[in-house]
């Protein structure tokens, strides 16, 4: 009898676990900034895409797409976005592990985040300024543009779960 | 009577003999002068060593940037599961850094992490690695070394948990895990893949985080390179690793998908094949790998392409 008891007490512990895990993503604190910066990256990885596929030599280099691409990315850099990463919304709060890879420091170490996002703001000015100017023009802006992401991801990013 | 005697006196002696053997085993085991032969060094095959090695990301200041990186003085704190390692003083500085160190000190630290006053070091010095490297290259970077600012800074002992911190434990560590070196002559002339795999298992000592480590930290070789928990302390409830290191196998788990030219390009920009940027530690290792020649680069990448693709783990 006592063991019946247990076991239903242990499988109706498990059953609560598992669905509060299965709810976990409806109730997951700050979603929908979440969702919309993760959107905002992939703004940015799409469009820096497209340069980096001409650089790479996987596409032909085509000036009015370079352009395009390389002004879309300094028009989504001067975005003002702030509200997409309330304080609280980090890889170390509750709920949200492997939801989503912030560290917390971007907010403990405000506003050092602001100053990084400077530096990918000038690489962009120089990228928009010339992205029509040729291939080579291009592939010589990319690094900057590069290390302007990295400046971030570097410092308030932690890596991805596999 | 007589019997119990004589079983004491086995087993004392069984644990004297046990005590000095264990004593001789671990005893730090260097190289002798009269085994390096005489080298001219080459500064420019030192720097990019120096770049390859990413000597800068740990005994740099943190963060250092441009000029700065070439002042090793050390103290960077590396907090670890096995406690607090600081990195020592690199700089050509007499009295605190290794300005004093001659060509055979220099090799016997790279290559059997020993001090010049004989104690081993941690293997957070990546000497298994390390220990790859010709005499030539290491006197090589060894004479690039002599070349950055001297530093005049004191560094403070690591800060390591009970057992790690008995050094003396090194030596059975090393008895495990640091084999005999393999001391081949290795230079571009000899194909892309040899040199990608010097670069990658010795100076790059990539392993060093994307292969995953027994308890005692040795790396296992049969994951090569298949990802790891990250060294770092992860949560102290769960005992959760804070992240996992890719798998940089040519598996679909790793980096089945990347082409060789993805990887030259993400080595040289720090841009992966979905034009996301390299996060975190990768992005030192990466800004050191941009310092090599491309064909260096170009070596690394085919190299990691060839080598066996393993899934991570799950």
């Amino acid at each position: 009898m006592k063991t019946i008891i247990l076991q239903s007490a242990m499988v109706i512990a498990l059953t609560a676990g598992a669905s509060s895990l299965a709810f976990a993503g409806d109730n997951m604190p700050f979603k929908k900034e979440i969702k919309a910066r993760q959107s905002f990256m992939q703004v940015y990885a799409y469009n820096l895409g497209l340069l980096g596929a001409m650089a790479k030599e996987k596409a032909p280099y085509d000036a009015k797409i370079a352009s395009a691409a390389a002004n879309n990315l300094l028009a989504a850099a001067n975005m003002d976005n702030g509200t997409m990463w309330p304080k609280g919304s980090d890889a170390e709060a509750k709920g949200l592990d492997g939801k989503t890879r912030a560290k917390p420091d971007i907010w403990t170490t405000y506003p050092k985040v602001k100053e990084k996002s400077k530096h990918l703001k000038e690489a962009l000015t120089l990228m928009a300024a010339e992205a029509g100017n040729g291939l080579a023009a291009v592939k010589t802006n990319m690094g900057a543009v590069g290390k302007g992401c990295k400046g971030c991801h570097k410092a308030f990013r932690v890596p991805k779960d596999e | 009577m007589q019997m119990l005697k004589r079983i004491s006196f086995a087993i004392g002696w069984l644990t004297l003999l046990s005590v000095v053997t264990v004593y001789i085993l671990t005893l730090p085991r260097s190289i002798d002068a009269l085994q390096i032969p005489p080298h001219k060094p080459d500064l420019t095959n030192g720097e990019t060593l120096f770049w390859a090695g990413g000597c800068a990301s740990c005994h740099a200041a943190k963060d250092a940037q441009k000029e700065a990186r070439l002042t090793l003085a050390g103290g960077l704190e590396i907090k670890t599961a096995f406690g607090i390692f600081r990195s020592p003083n690199l700089s050509p500085d007499p009295e605190t850094g290794i300005g004093l160190w001659n060509n055979v000190d220099f090799i016997n630290a790279m290559v059997k992490g020993i001090s010049p006053d004989g104690s081993h070091y941690y293997p957070a010095f990546p000497y298994t690695h390390y220990q790859i490297m010709p005499f030539s290259d290491l006197i090589d970077l060894k004479a690039f070394l002599d070349t950055l600012p001297a530093q005049f800074s004191r560094v403070a002992e690591h800060d390591l948990n009970f057992p790690f911190n008995i050094r003396e434990g090194l030596g059975l560590w090393k008895l495990l895990y640091l084999q005999e070196p393999i001391i081949v002559p290795v230079n571009q002339d000899k194909g892309l893949l040899e040199r990608g795999r010097y670069l990658v298992n010795g100076p790059g000592h990539c392993g060093s985080c994307h292969t995953p480590r027994t308890l005692f930290g040795g790396e296992i070789s049969d994951r090569f390179l298949a990802g790891a928990p990250s060294l770092e302390p992860g949560d102290p409830t769960t005992g959760k690793p804070k992240a996992r290191i890719p798998n940089i196998t040519p598996h679909a788990d790793g980096i089945e998908a990347w082409s060789i030219k993805d990887i030259t390009y993400a080595l040289e920009t720090g841009l992966d094949p979905d034009f996301d940027s390299f996060g975190d530690s990768m992005v030192e290792v990466q800004e050191n790998m941009a310092k090599l020649s491309a064909q260096d680069r170009l070596a690394i990448a085919t190299y990691l392409k060839s080598i066996p693709a393993l899934p991570s783990e799950k």
